[in-house]
């Protein structure tokens, strides 16, 4: 009886011991990754919210200083912090929006496809592997330049004559969504093709039996079933639509004037432009409690059903 | 209700590229009948009811429903209802809504919904379901939400893909007697698709017997099993199968084993058969072919003999009152109006 007793203690000893050793073991393969976040993300993080509360200013270094909350003070009063808040907003919202809705129409459209499904899938994936950078290269020169880009060229064969596309402030804002969502969409159609192509066949046979037209299947099958793909689209999408930069900086650098001037931009522009660091930390670290209070938001309503 | 799902499959062909899944298939369903496809896997009886629902198209061929030539019309139009071998329930979908679906989309008013759902979940015994997702269910209770979702519609066909081969032994028993009983109250036509005789055998008014995309057979269940018209039949109905010994045919005898058995056909002459023997109609005499017992399968009430008849191996079941042993000796015969006699062949009956 009391072997057994030693035996049990002794076995609860080992498994203590031996789950010590695993832990240890864990932490070390975790350690360099871990660090290296630390280093790359955490640290610059912590310290841009410290530079937000100091001015900062390398054009007039003198007065530089601990200010507290006094560039947020500023921030609030500031017009053209609103106007590039507003900006991403509408930039945000109605990229996502065509993403979601063009992805899920091709899609829908390339699941119908009896052959070359393949062709269309390798064809559709190609703007996501380029950088934002030539991305906005691209447009810029090829095709929204006047008189040459293809697309002012396709705008005066339609009669609407040459168009100042980066010029002109309503047609750069809809000219960089636009290229926003030509890169993106495909991110979009993978994504929902391949939600689409595990949805069960059975339940569209059954649901025409049960005489469903095909809007109804759509609107009452497909849609909820798509959802929580379309809701974790949305989700990545937004994130990386508030934080766009390198698209529009090379396309129309938040000009003419503020006209695309996203709230990235302004804390760029502020921060290496003006020099005025401190402010423009404070910009991006707005930027950033926007972001996650909308994300926040969003996963909410992904649990919410 | 009668005169309603009245079908007609007239000489239907269904090719996928070269090879032909149904190769002319022709039969009748009267009203109110419960009608089996029986047939084992890939010889087409999934394929003709996915035609006849309007899921397939038939690549030649047509067919009627209440006289009317349905061929072209869309599966929405056919006013059909259908059980699907997975049940196919749509699983954002509480069970309630499921059952609604079809009513939803008949535009039927809301007040009148509600009702008919809950009498179609009694029906069924799932009225304390309702508020379930499908993936909440067990097997047996989502084969009764598709049930009540094909029922509630008061379709003028009901067609049934295998619907009880999802479900456990005891369950599919439970669930056959009941589906039986659902039918008959509801009077509806039933076309019901299985590769299990004995479903066939218990469920269905009359069956098809499919091979290799042909019919070979329509009748009665006990028809069919009394006279099946080919070796195949023969050898797909009944378990265990029936016994089919190739044998010499003289002048109304068959010689197996060097013995001579009377059969009840009486052609003369002299051909190559094969003679078919249910192990039931397996006669111990003391009188016959000489026989030893190579194995005894014990199922309670009856058991299964395996029977070395000098090199022809022959099943017999004989009632648990006289087991013989293991490796016992004993001879056997068969009753003349028990043999079936099939051409060696055509495999046709003779």
């Amino acid at each position: 009886m009391q072997d057994h007793a030693a035996a049990i203690s002794h076995s609860g000893d080992l498994g203590r011991v031996l789950a010590r050793r695993e832990r240890r073991f864990a932490a070390a393969l975790l350690a360099p990754a871990f660090v290296a976040l630390l280093a790359t993300t955490t640290f610059p993080l912590l310290f841009l919210i410290g530079t937000s509360t100091f001015r900062m200013d390398l054009a007039m270094p003198f007065a530089d200083g601990f200010v507290g909350l006094e560039n947020y003070r500023t921030l609030l009063a500031d017009d053209r912090f609103w106007s590039s808040l507003l900006i991403s907003l509408v930039y945000t919202a109605s990229t996502v929006v065509l993403q979601v809705a063009l992805g899920l129409a091709l899609a829908l459209l390339v699941m119908d496809m009896k052959r070359g499904q393949g062709w269309f899938r390798v064809i559709a994936i190609l703007p996501v592997v380029l950088s934002p950078a030539v991305v906005g290269m691209i447009w810029r020169t090829f095709m929204l330049a006047p008189e040459f880009g293809i697309v002012d060229y396709l705008a005066i064969n339609a009669g609407l004559g040459s168009k100042n596309w980066l010029g002109d402030p309503t047609l750069a804002m809809v000219s960089v969504i636009i290229i926003h969502t030509w890169q993106w969409t495909p991110f979009a159609f993978m994504v929902l093709l391949a939600s689409l192509a595990s949805l069960p066949e059975d339940i569209y046979e059954a649901a025409r039996l049960d005489r469903a037209s095909a809007w109804q299947r759509f609107r009452r099958i497909t849609l909820p079933l798509l959802r929580p793909a379309i809701v974790m689209v949305v989700i990545m999408r937004t994130m990386v639509a508030l934080t766009a930069f390198a698209a529009i900086f090379t396309v129309t650098g938040g000009g003419p004037g503020t006209a695309t001037e996203i709230l990235n931009l302004y804390a760029y522009r502020k921060s290496f432009t003006e020099l005025s660091i401190g402010y423009g930390s404070a910009l991006a670290v707005a930027l950033l409690v926007v972001t996650i209070l909308i994300s926040g938001v969003l996963f909410a309503l992904r649990r919410a059903k | 209700m009668s005169g309603r799902g009245q079908v007609r499959f007239e000489d239907i062909v269904k090719m996928h590229g070269e090879f032909a899944a149904l190769k002319g298939v022709t039969f009748d369903i009267e009203p109110g009948e419960f009608f089996a496809l029986l047939g084992p896997s890939g010889s087409g009886k999934s394929t003709t009811l996915r035609i006849l629902a309007g899921l397939d198209a038939p690549s030649a061929g047509r067919v009627f429903i209440d006289g009317q030539d349905i061929t072209a019309a869309d599966a929405r139009d056919r006013d059909i209802a259908m059980v699907f071998q997975s049940y196919a329930l749509y699983p954002h979908m509480t069970v309630y809504e499921n059952i609604a679906f079809p009513l939803e989309m008949a535009k039927m008013p809301k007040a009148e919904i509600v009702p008919a759902v809950q009498e179609a979940a009694r029906k069924v015994a799932i009225e304390h379901l309702l508020q379930r997702k499908p993936g909440q269910l067990s097997g047996g209770q989502q084969q009764r939400c598709a049930l009540a979702r094909a029922i509630v519609r008061k379709a003028r066909l009901f067609l049934l893909d295998e619907p009880l081969s999802n479900l456990d032994a005891k369950l599919r028993l439970e669930t056959r007697t009941e589906l039986k009983k659902l039918q008959r109250s509801l009077g509806v036509t039933a076309v019901y698709v299985t590769h299990d005789q004995e479903e066939a055998m218990t469920l269905a008014d009359r069956m098809a017997v499919f091979m290799a995309g042909e019919i070979q057979q329509i009748g009665r269940p006990a028809d069919v099993f009394a006279r099946p018209n080919s070796i195949d039949v023969a050898a797909f109905i009944g378990s265990p199968p029936m016994n089919l010994i190739p044998a010499r045919y003289r002048g109304g005898y068959v010689e197996i084993a060097g013995h001579r058995l009377e059969t009840s056909l009486k052609e003369a002459g002299e051909r190559d058969v094969v003679v078919g023997i249910r192990p039931g109609a397996v006669r111990i005499v003391t009188d016959g072919i000489p026989a030893v017992v190579d194995l005894v399968e014990d199922l309670g009430d009856t058991a299964i003999l395996d029977l070395d008849c000098s090199g022809i191996s022959i099943r017999a079941r004989v009632s648990d009152g006289n087991v013989p042993r293991e490796g016992a000796a004993l001879s056997i015969t068969a009753r003349a109006a028990d043999i079936h006699v099939f051409d060696a062949t055509t495999r046709r009956r003779l």
